[in-house]
Order: C-alpha cells, then sequence, then structure tokens
C-alpha cells in the first residue's frame, strides 16, 4: 500500500521539485532543456509506476501510448490547426482509448505473456506510423507548436518558463497518481500485485481494475507524450520503438518502482547521465542496458529501495538504546518489506 | 492474380514461417526448459549474421559461414550463460526481462561499435544465386533453400526431442524439473546445453537470413516482436507450438500484406490480441 503521506517520500518529491524550480531558474537553456526532458520522462515513469509497482502488471508498451498522445497533439495543432487545449483533449481521448484497448486485449495475460504482449502492442503503433505517408512515415512532423500563453503573460517559448511549467506539471502527476493510489481502488491494485488469487477470492473480480489501471497509465504516458511533442516541436516514430518504452522502463526500475517518486528519481538520474557521458551518447545504449543489469543484479529496488534501507538502518540504530529496541526494528523491516520490489512474486505468485 | 502470383506468395510465406521457426524454436523450449525468459534471443540472431558476414568475408565460403557463426555464436552464449544466466534462473521473470533488455541495449551498440552503422550486403553462395523452375514459376533458389532448411531443421529437432533419450531427459525436465533431477537427470548440464543450442540457432537463423535482408545492428531488434508474437500464440515451451505459432505469423503477416495493404503489418497484432483473448496460454503450450 502507498501511504500519502509517506515523510521520506514526500521528502524526496520535495527536494525533486524544489531543484527543478531551482534549476529552472539558475541553468543555462541547455540545462533547461535537459530539466524539460527529464520532468517528461519523470511523468512517463511515473504513470508506467502505476501498472509495473502496484498491480505489478510490467508494460513494455508504453511508448504506445507516448507516441499517440504526441501525434494526437501534433497532427491536430500542425495539420489541422486546431487550438491547444482542443488538440491536449483529443492527445489524452485517444491515449486514453488505446490505454483501454490495450487493457483489454491483455487482461487475461499473465506475467511473461503480459510483458510479451504489451511489447508487441507497442510496436504496433510503431509499424503503423512508420508505413503511414500522412504521418510523415521515418521523418516525422516538424512545425509542432507550443501553447499560447501570452493572456495569462507567460511566454512558453521562454525556455525558463516552459521548463517550469513542465516541473510543475510533474508534480500535479505525482500528486494526482499518489491521491489515486491512496484510495480504494490504488489499495485493490496493490492487493492485486501481492496476489491476484485472493484478491478473487475476497469476491473483487481483478479483470476491470487491470483495465482502469492501464487506462489511467496510459493516458499519464500520452500526457508525457503531449509535452514531448512541445518540448521538442517535433514528433517521430521514435516514440513510438519499443527500445523507447525499455528506457522508461528502465529509468522506473532504477528510481526504484512501487514508491511513485523513484520512477521520477529514476528519469533525472538516467536523462542526466546521459548528458553527463556526451562524449559516449553515441554509444548511450551500452551505458543503459550496464544500468539496467546493474539495477537488476543488485535487487531490484533501486534507488528509492536504497534510501528506505538506509532510513531503516537509522531508525534501527537511533532506537537501539532505547527500551523500544525489537518494536522499531520491526517497524523497519515491514517498511522495507512492504515496498521492496520483489520479483520473484510476480513469477510465483499466480501458479 | 494468377496461379503462379499465389504460389509466389505462400512460397514467400513458408520462407518466412521457416526463418521464424529457425528463431522461436530456441526462445520457447529455453524459456519451457529454464523458465528464462531471453529477450536477447534476437540479439543473438544479429550477432549471428554479424559473424557469419566476418566470416563469408574472411573465407569466402557461404557454408563455413553458416556453421561458424552459430558454434562461435554458441562459444558467446556459452560464456554469457556462466557470467549471469546461470545466477538469473532463480531471479524470477521480470529480473530476466530486465537484465536481458539490459543485453539488448548493449549489444546493438557493441555491433555498432565492431561492424559500423550501416547495412553490409551478404551475397547468396554462387549454388544458389540463380532462380528455379518450380510449377511454371520462377523463384529465387535461395528461398527455396531456407524453406527446405527449415523443415530440415523442424524434422532433425522432432527427432532429437521426441525420439532420443537425450530428448525424453528435456521433455522430463520441461515437465518437472525437480522431478527429473530425482530421477538422475543432470538439470542444470541440460540447461547450459539448451541455452547454447537455441542460441545456436538463432545465430543460424540470422546468417539464413542475412542475404534476404542485408545486415545491420538493429536487425535482431526488429525480428524479435514476430518472434515473441510466434512464441505467444504457439504457446510457451513446446516444439509443437513453434511450428503452429510459426506458421500461422508467417502466412497471416504474408498473406495480410497482399490482401489488405492498407492493414500491412498490423494484422498479425491482431492475430495476437485474438489468441491472447481466447486462448491466452497460446495454443500448445508445454504444461497446460
Amino acid at each position: 500500500m502507498l501511504r500519502l503521506f509517506d515523510p521520506l517520500r514526500t521528502l524526496l518529491a520535495l527536494l525533486l521539485l524544489l531543484a527543478g524550480l531551482w534549476w529552472a531558474r539558475t541553468g543555462d537553456y541547455f540545462g533547461r532543456e535537459i530539466l524539460a526532458e527529464m520532468a517528461v520522462f519523470a511523468i512517463a515513469a511515473m504513470g508506467l509506476d502505476l501498472l509495473a509497482g502496484f498491480p505489478r502488471l510490467v508494460s513494455m508498451g508504453h511508448g504506445l501510448f507516448v507516441g499517440i498522445g504526441a501525434y494526437g497533439y501534433a497532427v491536430a495543432t500542425a495539420l489541422w490547426g486546431w487550438s491547444w487545449p482542443a488538440a491536449i483533449l483529443l492527445a489524452l481521448a485517444l491515449s486514453a482509448l488505446a490505454g483501454l484497448l490495450v487493457g483489454l486485449a491483455t487482461v487475461r495475460a499473465r506475467d511473461v505473456f503480459y510483458i510479451m504482449a504489451t511489447l508487441a502492442f507497442g510496436q504496433m503503433g510503431y509499424v503503423w506510423v512508420v508505413r503511414s505517408a500522412e504521418l510523415g512515415g521515418d521523418d516525422g512532423l516538424a512545425g509542432v507548436p507550443r501553447p499560447e500563453l501570452a493572456a495569462l503573460g507567460l511566454d512558453l517559448g521562454d525556455s525558463a518558463t516552459f521548463a517550469t511549467l513542465l516541473v510543475l506539471l510533474a508534480a500535479a502527476v505525482y500528486l494526482l497518481l499518489g491521491r489515486l493510489l491512496a484510495s480504494g481502488f490504488g489499495r485493490t491494485l496493490v492487493a492485486i500485485g501481492q496476489n491476484e488469487r485472493r484478491v478473487r477470492a475476497l469476491g473483487i473480480a481483478p479483470g476491470p481494475y487491470r483495465v482502469a489501471a492501464t487506462t489511467v497509465s496510459g493516458t499519464v504516458a500520452g500526457f508525457a507524450g503531449v509535452l514531448a511533442a512541445m518540448h521538442s516541436m517535433y514528433v517521430s516514430p521514435e516514440l513510438f520503438h519499443w527500445t523507447w518504452s525499455g528506457e522508461v522502463l528502465t529509468m522506473a526500475i532504477l528510481g526504484g518502482v512501487g514508491s511513485l517518486v523513484g520512477p521520477a528519481l529514476g528519469a533525472a538520474a538516467v536523462v542526466w547521465l546521459k548528458y553527463a557521458v556526451s562524449g559516449w551518447t553515441e554509444y548511450w545504449g551500452l551505458f543503459l542496458g550496464l544500468f539496467l543489469i546493474l539495477a537488476v543484479w543488485t535487487g531490484g529496488q533501486g534507488l528509492y529501495g536504497y534510501l528506505e534501507r538506509l532510513r531503516a538502518w537509522l531508525l534501527r540504530t537511533l532506537t537501539r538504546q532505547e527500551e523500544a529496541d525489537a518494536r522499531g526494528d520491526r517497524t523497519g523491516q515491514t517498511l522495507r518489506r512492504s515496498h521492496r520490489h520483489r520479483p520473484g512474486v510476480a513469477a510465483g505468485g499466480e501458479g | 492474380m494468377t496461379a503462379a502470383y499465389w504460389l509466389t506468395q505462400l512460397l514467400n510465406a513458408l520462407q518466412y514461417s521457416m526463418l521464424l521457426f529457425v528463431l522461436s524454436v530456441g526462445l520457447t523450449v529455453v524459456f519451457g526448459l529454464m523458465n528464462f525468459v531471453n529477450l536477447a534471443h534476437g540479439t543473438f540472431y544479429a550477432l549471428g549474421a554479424f559473424i557469419g558476414w566476418s566470416l563469408l568475408r574472411a573465407t569466402g565460403s557461404f557454408w563455413l559461414a553458416l556453421v561458424g557463426a552459430p558454434l562461435l555464436v554458441a562459444a558467446i552464449a556459452a560464456v554469457l550463460y556462466g557470467a549471469m544466466i546461470a545466477r538469473m534462473q532463480r531471479a524470477g521473470h521480470l529480473a530476466q526481462v530486465l537484465a536481458t533488455l539490459g543485453l539488448v541495449f548493449m549489444g546493438v551498440e557493441v555491433m555498432r561499435i565492431i561492424w559500423g552503422d550501416f547495412a553490409l550486403d551478404f551475397a547468396a553462395p554462387p549454388l544458389l544465386q540463380g532462380h528455379v523452375q518450380l510449377f511454371g514459376l520462377v523463384y529465387p533458389a535461395y528461398r527455396l533453400f531456407v524453406i527446405a532448411l527449415g523443415l530440415l531443421a523442424m524434422v532433425a529437432l522432432w527427432l532429437l526431442l521426441e525420439r532420443t533419450a537425450l530428448g525424453a531427459m528435456v521433455r522430463a525436465a520441461v515437465d518437472h524439473a525437480d522431478m527429473a533431477a530425482a530421477l538422475g537427470v543432470r538439470v542444470d548440464r541440460l540447461f547450459f546445453g539448451m541455452f547454447c543450442f537455441g542460441c545456436a540457432l538463432a545465430a543460424l537463423a540470422g546468417v539464413v537470413a542475412a542475404p534476404i535482408f542485408s545486415v545491420y545492428p538493429g536487425m535482431g531488434i526488429e525480428i524479435l516482436i514476430p518472434t515473441l508474437i510466434v512464441v505467444v500464440v504457439g504457446g510457451l515451451g513446446s516444439l509443437k507450438g513453434a511450428v503452429a505459432g510459426s506458421l500461422l505469423v508467417g502466412f497471416v503477416d504474408t498473406f495480410g500484406q497482399v490482401l489488405l495493404p492498407q492493414l500491412a503489418g498490423i494484422v498479425v497484432y491482431a492475430l495476437l490480441a485474438l489468441t491472447l483473448l481466447l486462448r491466452p496460454q497460446g495454443l500448445f503450450p508445454a504444461r497446460a
């Protein structure tokens, strides 16, 4: 279960938000571009966490939703001349619809089958777009406008304003998803992740919850796609490709799934690393792959998992002298266990 | 749309199916046997094609490349097995998917570093470069060779799995690994052998595909998706499933492009969605 006001989670989220806002104000142009990219990936990774971290449905096809969101916005604005609010609504509606359909098609798929099926469906969008002349095929679509907010005194063409807006939007997505996960709906998702059979035994059909979670997750990913299109003012079929989905999944795993803030941290860390090793960006996949393997080998709990361990250790050390030694120890253990990412459970739990 | 046209499409579909079969059988058997999900299977396919290309250039012999590349890739697979696959066996599917996804990302870059970023030409052997007259139809000899090789692999694998002691051990281990181990089967050695064998088959498919599709770093990433669809549609872990899945995917994809060109490439995903809804465990799963 995700506690809405877990102090560590809240603290880390606040730190990320403040660091983002501070960076948007003081960074140079290149730094603000990186920041905007971080925010886009953070939103996509948090949306993925809703599926991968809680009901433990590891989607490898989130590029589909990101691509649909990005292309929906790009086509509506650049090709059809729609106003930006209408274009955003269309993009969100389309990605929600895609989420609903993928959710329905995979509702019976378990474990590896789910991974393989989402992987395949994700690639379907790529094949479609690459072969479509109207959508620009391999070249993508250029000339995607950013929203006009002059009435509010904002110029989104300015990189500092745009980066600030994206950071704030990422924070809003974090709050929304956090609220959703703390609700009865969110708790049911967690229960499905822990033991789907038991959920059935309790009289709850997991299917509709799974479909609903995929729809929400797809919509969030579509929103990330809209922002990606605005950010680069250009869309390409790469957004659909399954390696893009794999990259977002890497960020979520590296940051620590099942914590919501972890994937955001992972997105920031991976995007930062991508530019930090800029001399090597040509062979970026080498590093990305290495990070992924290391993240799995070190237990798959991600960066947030390590922070939780650190907290548990601190709690233990601080309470050692006191009488409540054993109790404090147990609290730390439970915390660690409930948030720990256990790949084995997904494999064995559903039989 | 003459009879010859349809016969050509039929042969094209068969040839694609055979390629998918050689690729997917390794993936599905490794899964059935070891409960191990290997997303890097396509990477071994690409690696086979590249190593085959280098062998062809060094020796000038296609046949040497056809035999040598799978052997070298099996050796690479053996090293990888020792370095990471063995210790990931009990780690669960998610960890395996992620770690082998890491291998996919790294593999593409390693191939780009060694062989460059461009598509490399790969000539078919002189013996198979021409066309063949067949029922009044002119068809590339090399593609017929691919079909023959696939059928040969199918029969050989069937004999191996159904008619030899080794095959019986493999089937026993797929059914119940612990029980087979209790009866004296060295299950871990069997796993190791089958993993390397499956990777060698992927490499074989890579060399065989090279003259048709040319050789480039992303080829493994591209072929992985149809291969996974074959495995999901056919059912995990069974030879029968790999045969049925590859024929279905090969024919649906080829005839989908001919009959519904506006939906080219999408039809096969409809097949996948349908299978997932009606038979989520696939057509012929090894363990029902």
